[in-house]
């Protein structure tokens, strides 16, 4: 009897998760989008790194990341393990973790760290994650807490993402047939989660998961764009996946436009 | 004392019907256990300490004293991340997930099964498990739909095999599931140590257990913390038990003598790998292990994990082949290679520890050696495995001695007299006595150490019909 009762208990709890499917909690992890409130229509138009109205100012940065010193040379990839991605690069392709030109260097993520006031709400226009040609784009980006990420394979092969954040939930999943999507949020802010794929271990992503919408990713020329700020004073943190972190205080008076300079130095 | 939330789950099953509750008892797991007891923290942790801490650490961190020297590497309990689960990827286990894993412990690894321990004790540490991470306060499981087992019977073999090339499997497992895919080799864990996929023919391997229903969680909750994605969102429910089912299909079974008979032919004995009179003799799998390397710790993990022979002898000869899964096929400049090793008759009664062999003191082994560059093999009576490149005195080359490597596995044959003259002290064999042989193995595409096996015993019968049918061996 207390065997039928405790199988009772399994088959219920298996009853309720074939039929409901998605009464996911609201917990402090990664979720799906399933089950989650809708947000306010004003805000789905907003793009990613825009201020709601509740705290929206006039001020920017523009800024300008520098690189000193000796740029390595790229790492050729060798697809060769997989010939649907081979297939597609008609010329080589080369690892995207140290990409200088002419003294500047691409792909630092610079947000503010201190002094923005919120809470601001998450918007609900997801952030794409691509994989294309067996290559994750863009390889370094920014979103909010709680904003939809939709990963999405534009391949005909499998690909799986190996999401491996230390302070949001990870997971692991495969994306074998082309046009998959996923969604997924980050419950918490962390600087960075990376993201790779198993099946082609050369494909890797970084996002930043910021709590205010005060972020951006510095182009082949060095420049990056935050805007959008109230006047105050800010904490920038720039963040580079191999010459590391720098801070750099800035205060802006409301609607003006500073100008920053960081530099980041050849090991 | 029922909790309220569990009476009323029992009134709602009052209006179950019975068609549906028989339906889903195919879907149960596969264990029946009593009620678990409510959680008694001093038990759990005097049981942790008593029989897990040696493993998995005092604090449960992976660091126990035996841990570096095994591969798989025991669990870091501490993070919250588990491989084998009913539940989506990147939420914890459920309760039963976790008992489960403690009673039937994980087979190919050194976590044994702890059934001797009372159920009471294995909730206990469950409970304590949970307490061990913040996880399972942050996140609760979500256990994954699953849908009833259709049977081998009605199960969808053709479609299995679709799904098996569709979702790309063969990637990572390979197109015959030897673990020989193209990406097999690049995998790293989340700790970013490599791991290798698991090779699908071995059966005893899989970790999560062998059967259908295991399968069929396996992939669609994922192993996390491994390499193994989930196929949730790319399989249904329903599809994934002709996967499963069509998986197993791939697992070829395995015979753990340790008294292995030679089938005796008349006349000259085979030459080639496929003559029909190898399916006679009877098959012997051995385990291989990985020697442990000076620092104690894993650096690759094993690639070959485990060899099967057939042996067949006449009056003058005995041949041997030697079957085993290797994910590269390494024939240039650090080549597979294999040894026979057997016991010369000055030796006969020392004891040889192989995984300790060769070491100072330790007495000589009659080795016959084969290459995968040379193709060639050669027998020597030596002190250490050493790289005959050339024919040397001590050393008589095995003539008949033919290999073939196909898709993830090598087949090699070898002859040897039963009582060579040459070289000095080379072991003869004999049919009133065991004699012992051994295997060790070295991947070339893998630069670890050798793996080698434990010594088996080879009973050679007395003359009489080849192809003497098995009652005969009783």
């Amino acid at each position: 009897m207390n065997t039928f009762r405790t199988m009772s208990a399994v088959i219920v709890a298996v009853l309720l998760a074939i039929g409901c499917g998605s009464g996911k909690p609201q917990d402090a992890s990664a979720t799906d989008t399933h089950g989650q409130p809708e947000q306010p229509t004003r805000l789905a138009e907003m793009p990613a790194n825009a201020s709601s109205t509740a705290t929206a100012g006039r001020a920017s940065i523009h800024g300008t990341v520098h690189f000193t010193g000796t740029a390595p040379t790229p790492e050729k990839v060798k697809m060769d393990a997989d010939p649907i991605c081979q297939q597609q690069h008609a010329t080589p392709v080369y690892m995207e973790d140290a990409v200088v030109s002419n003294s500047m260097l691409k792909n630092v993520f610079v947000y503010v760290k201190d002094g923005a006031k919120g809470p601001f709400p998450s918007p609900t226009t997801p952030v794409v994650l691509a994989q294309a040609g067996c290559w994750y784009n863009p390889h370094i980006f920014g979103i909010q807490v709680d904003q939809p990420l939709e990963i999405v394979n534009n391949d005909a092969t499998l690909h799986n993402i190996n999401a491996k954040p230390t302070i949001n939930q990870p997971f692991n999943v495969a994306q074998p047939v082309k046009g998959m999507k996923m969604t997924k949020k980050f419950a918490k802010p962390e600087i960075m989660v990376k993201f790779k794929c198993n099946v082609h271990p050369w494909m890797n992503a970084y996002v930043g998961v910021v709590d205010n919408p005060f972020f951006s990713v510095s182009g082949a020329d060095g420049s990056f764009t935050i805007t959008g700020l109230p006047a105050g004073t800010y904490t920038l943190e720039a963040w580079h996946e191999k010459y590391g972190t720098q801070t750099q205080t800035v205060t802006v008076a409301d609607g003006e436009t500073k100008t920053v300079d960081l530099t980041f130095t050849a090991k | 004392m029922i909790p309220p939330s569990q009476h009323r789950r029992t009134v709602i099953i009052g209006f179950c019907s019975r068609a549906v509750c028989l339906t889903l008892w195919g879907v149960s797991l596969p264990l029946a256990w009593a009620e678990p007891p409510a959680s008694d923290v001093s038990a759990g942790k005097a049981a942790y300490t008593q029989q897990c801490s040696r493993c998995h650490g005092d604090h449960g961190r992976g660091d126990g004293v035996d841990a570096k020297r095994f591969y798989p590497r025991p669990r870091d309990l501490t993070l919250g991340v588990y491989k084998f689960r009913s539940t989506a990827s990147g939420t914890p286990p459920t309760d039963e997930d976790l008992f489960r894993t403690i009673t039937n412990g994980l087979p190919g690894t050194n976590m044994p099964d702890w059934k001797h321990l009372d159920e009471a004790t294995r909730w206990q540490l469950v409970y304590y498990l949970k307490n061990l991470s913040p996880v399972f306060q942050q996140t609760k499981p979500e256990p994954i739909a699953v849908a009833s087992d259709p049977g081998l019977a009605h199960a969808d073999l053709k479609k299995g095999r679709q799904l098996y090339e569709q979702l790309g499997c063969a990637a990572c497992h390979g197109p015959q599931g030897r673990a020989n895919g193209t990406s097999a080799g690049g995998l790293v864990d989340d700790w970013g140590k490599p791991i290798r996929p698991a090779n699908l023919t071995k059966g005893w391997s899989y970790r999560g257990g062998s059967n259908a229903h295991a399968v069929m969680l396996r992939m669609l909750a994922g192993i996390d913390g491994a390499g193994m994605p989930s196929y949730a969102g790319a399989l249904s429910a329903a599809d994934a038990w002709p996967l499963a089912y069509y998986v197993t299909l791939l697992q070829e079974p395995a015979h753990w003598n340790l008294i292995a008979h030679a089938t005796r032919v008349s006349g000259t004995l085979p030459m080639t790998l496929d003559d029909p009179r190898w399916d006679a003799a009877e098959q012997t799998d051995v385990r291989v292990r990985n020697v442990v390397d000076t620092e104690g710790e894993w650096v690759h993990p094993p690639t070959v994990s485990s060899v099967a022979f057939r042996v067949l002898v006449n009056n003058q000869a005995i041949a041997f082949r030697f079957t085993w899964d290797d994910p590269t096929h390494d024939h240039e400049s650090s080549p597979d290679r294999f040894a026979l090793l057997l016991r010369p008759p000055r030796g006969q009664g020392d004891v040889v520890t192989l995984q300790a062999w060769p070491s100072l003191g330790a007495p000589p082994l009659d080795l016959c050696t084969w290459s995968a560059d040379s193709g060639k093999a050669f027998e020597t009576v030596a002190t250490d495995y050493e790289r005959v490149e050339h024919p040397v005195m001590s050393a008589r080359q095995l003539t008949t001695t033919t290999a073939d490597y196909q898709d993830g596995r090598w087949q090699l044959m070898m002859q040897r007299p039963l009582r060579p003259t040459s070289p000095a002290d080379a072991a003869a064999l004999s049919p009133d006595v065991f004699n012992p042989i051994a295997i060790a193995v070295w991947d070339g595409g893998n630069p670890t150490a050798r793996a080698v096996s434990t010594w088996v015993e080879i009973v050679l019968r007395p003359a009489f019909k080849a192809g003497a049918p098995a009652t005969e061996r009783r």
